[in-house]
């Protein structure tokens, strides 16, 4: 092997480049070189060649295999991604579908799998065509420019272990070549083009610069605003809260409403009804004769913007389901309810009782933008009877009910 | 001149001839007794029209998607299918068998009995108010005259491309072949629109209520199917027996498989499409023609036809070598054929019997009956006519064909 290694090397040649005439000549001519036992070469030809497979004796390739491991993968990967996602690591109930439901998976698995069968196809047929082969010692023969047009060449290469420069070119002409020409080895053929790596370098610098930026403006706080690099609907012509406009003397936008504008709904003449106040002292009557089913009405608002803290029977403290809830966690912050049958609370006239539900106190919240004004006074009616209730003497009781009285 | 000789590329007319006319006789026997048997087990005939309406269904469209291929292969000027077309242009022909097979679909219609199709009933539409808004269409007198207006289409089509075809064995002018493939290209236009309306008419229409935009697709994909694993089975026994012997290489089944596969992802894409948005959206109105399909032994038919139609076909046509086997495609084609029947029966009948499949021996009869009459309808239209397009100009291209 050392003497043909320096054989080669001193000839310099790279291989026989053989021209043909026609498919024909040029198939038959593979014919010849297999059953010769030659086996480093290979046919150009303008267009594929029926049957130049055979003779050849090309192997069928792996190709098939390869798309459809991608397919499969594609199917599986699909199938994996998506229940994964939407039925274990974020179960999420959509239209009433099961959350491992095989139907919905089916159309992303055909897609994925068409795609990466798809990519397998067109990388696997280019990789095992040998693209990463920047040159070839054929493109050194101005007349293997016809291969592309109406040129069949055969090229033999002096890789072959049993080249022989007389035999292969006796063998060639014999096979019908119309000309065989000696290719010199050129060391800078089979490199890229120097302008292939500022190419690849420039592209890498180039993807480097968004992650670089996001990392940088994501370190700290940074004076300036953030880049816009689309605007989207940020910046828009029109007056924000608190902005300027010199179209009025005072220079503000946002201009205030005319004295004396009331709002729709929002007249609210009658004090009794909407403060509890008569000429500005507590109403200690309702604004409207209590009825029962106003009481009804007053029980079931209490049940549900009442009781969860101060209680279904208005005891205060943990009998409320939030408070309870809030003591249980040791909230830090939780102030206890009031009871309402406490002497302060009972002996507040009605009016007072509304004001606090409309506008909160201390640390209980105004209920007013909640609870529409009639449910409010409700509501003092309910606390009222609860009050009594709670504070009921054998008096206050029916003739009729009391057998039923326990001891 | 061997090539040119009719005589070798036929089958001989006085044997084809009295086969047909035997066949014919046993398949109206086959009918006969279909028709005694189920009549004796259901006086009002449901059975039957339902039985015969499975088999009406099956052989048209076996003959429409060869009437399909023929079309298809003028439209893209194939040249591998030549040998293979004349077998193809015979089955669309065949179409005029069918034509009076429609007899019974008409009778019934006309009836106005609703034994058939609901809204056939004279007074359906004062008692449902979604069959009152489709009665413009679905009425018995429009029903017939579209049905019989399919067949005029089809069946001149079929025989205006057989009749080209045949005088070009004759007279072998290439003009011909450019005629048929103008003819083609608006011929499958109505083909689609005839065969899509015609599936809706006949299989879609036995549940008045259900409708489904993707239906025809559904049946042409499968008519597509079928023909094609009927024309593989004919080639088959052609090339075996003599006719096509010499004219059909490993080739042709190979491209044949090819069609097949991809008709099987075809059938199974629309298929699953039919399906995914009916259950997505889960609309009591649509999905009424799933639950049945979806409950009980119908579920079990479902699923066969899942696995026996899509999934063993698709990966066993997958590879090279089950294409290039005429032993293993026959097989399959075979496969296919009966697939596609059960297929049809699955369109059909969980409208007769939603609780379970029925299947008997006058179901036997009928589909050999009916099968009977096809194949005497095939073999009549094989006397005196070559079985390969002798003078095709592409005929040559047919011969030499290669996949590598």
């Amino acid at each position: 092997m050392a003497a043909h290694e320096q054989h080669r090397s001193s000839a310099g040649l790279a291989g026989l480049l053989a021209e043909f005439a026609s498919a024909e000549a040029v198939r038959a001519a593979a014919s010849a070189l297999r059953s010769a036992g030659w086996t480093r070469w290979d046919v150009h030809s303008p267009f594929p060649v029926h049957g130049i497979e055979s003779a050849m004796g090309l192997r069928r390739t792996g190709l098939p295999w390869m798309v459809l491991a991608a397919g499969l993968a594609g199917v599986f990967l699909a199938a994996g991604m998506q229940l994964w996602t939407n039925g274990i690591d974020y179960p999420m109930i959509i239209s009433g579908k099961p959350l491992l439901s095989l139907p919905t998976s089916v159309p992303i698995m055909f897609e994925l799998a068409v795609l990466l069968a798809a990519m397998a196809a067109f990388l696997g047929a280019l990789g095992l065509g040998g693209l990463t082969l920047f040159g070839h010692p054929a493109f050194s023969s101005p007349r293997f420019r016809r291969a592309t047009t109406d040129g069949f060449f055969v090229f033999l290469s002096a890789d072959d272990p049993r080249f022989d420069p007389a035999a292969a070119q006796t063998l060639l002409q014999s096979a019908g070549a119309v000309a065989v020409e000696p290719l010199q080895l050129d060391a800078s053929s089979r490199q890229p083009p120097s302008a292939v790596y500022w190419a690849l370098a420039t592209t890498v610098v180039l993807a480097m610069l968004p992650p670089v930026l996001v990392t940088w403006y994501r370190t700290g706080p940074k004076p300036n605003p953030r880049i816009h690099l689309i605007h989207d609907m940020d910046f828009q012509e029109k007056y924000l809260p608190q902005g300027t406009s010199p179209l009025f003397a005072d220079g503000r936008a946002t201009r205030p409403p005319a004295p004396g504008t009331i709002a729709q709904g929002a007249l609210e003449a009658d004090e009794h009804l909407y403060t509890g106040k008569i000429a500005g002292q507590w109403a200690t009557r309702f604004p409207v004769a209590p009825t029962a089913a106003m009481m009804d009405r007053g029980r079931a608002r209490y049940a549900v913007f009442c009781a969860p803290c101060h209680g279904l029977v208005g005891e205060g403290g943990v009998s409320g389901i939030t408070s309870a809830r809030a003591v249980k966690r040791r909230e830090p912050n939780w102030v206890l309810p009031l009871s309402l049958h406490i002497p302060t609370v009972r002996e507040q006239p009605v009016g007072q009782l509304f004001h606090t539900i409309t506008h909160g106190v201390r640390t209980m919240p105004a209920h007013g933008a909640q609870i529409p004004v009639e449910d409010r006074w409700a509501i003092v009616l309910y606390v009222r009877a609860l009050q009594r209730s709670q504070n009921a003497t054998l008096d206050d009781v029916p003739e009729a009910v009391r057998p039923r009285l326990r001891p | 001149m061997d090539a040119l000789n009719p005589e070798k590329r036929m089958i001989p007319s006085a044997k084809a001839g009295a086969a047909a006319i035997g066949l014919f006789l046993v398949g109206l026997a086959g009918l006969g007794c279909a028709a005694a048997l189920q009549f004796r087990q259901e006086s009002s005939g449901g059975y039957f029209l339902h039985s015969y309406l499975v088999n009406f269904c099956f052989f048209t469209s076996l003959s429409l998607g060869a009437l399909l291929f023929v079309t298809l292969q003028h439209i893209a000027r194939a040249g591998w299918s030549v040998t293979v077309r004349r077998v193809a242009e015979l089955l669309a022909d065949n179409l005029a068998v069918m034509f009076p097979l429609l007899a019974p679909l008409v009778f019934t219609v006309l009836a106005g009995n609703g034994i058939l199709y609901p809204w056939a009933v004279s007074e359906s539409g004062a008692a449902d108010h979604v069959l009152h808004q489709k009665q413009a269409y679905l009425n018995p007198a429009f029903f017939v005259a579209r049905g019989v207006g399919y067949f005029v289409v089809w069946c001149l089509t079929a025989r205006y491309l057989l009749w080209l075809s045949v005088r070009q064995d004759r007279t072998g002018d290439p003009k011909l072949t450019l005629s048929m493939e103008r003819l083609s290209a608006p011929a499958l236009i109505l083909l689609v629109v005839t065969l899509t309306l015609a599936s809706c008419d006949w299989l879609m229409s036995l549940w008045p209520h259900w409708w489904s935009t993707i239906f025809g697709v559904y049946f042409l994909a499968g008519a597509a199917v079928g023909a094609l694993a009927l024309l593989i089975l004919l080639v088959v026994l052609l090339e075996w027996a003599g006719p096509l012997a010499g004219e059909v290489t490993i080739e042709h089944y190979h491209d044949l498989g090819k069609l097949l596969l991809a008709s099987v992802a075809f059938w199974g894409y629309i298929a699953f499409s039919q399906y995914l948005l009916i259950w997505y959206a889960n609309i009591p109105e649509e999905t009424a023609w799933y639950h049945p399909r979806h409950s009980g032994p119908w579920a079990w038919v479902s699923m066969g036809l899942l696995v026996g139609h899509l999934v063993l076909p698709l990966f066993a046509l997958l590879s090279r070598w089950p294409k290039r086997n005429r032993l293993s495609l026959a097989f399959w084609a075979a496969w296919l054929l009966v697939m596609h029947w059960i297929d049809i029966y699955w369109l059909v009948m969980p409208a007769y019997d939603p609780q379970q499949p029925r299947f008997g021996l006058s179901f036997v009869f009928c589909l050999l009956g009916m099968g009977a009459v096809y194949m005497a309808g095939f073999l009549w239209r094989c006397r005196n006519r070559s079985l390969v397009p002798l003078q095709d100009p592409r005929r040559h291209e047919a011969l030499a064909f290669h996949n590598d």
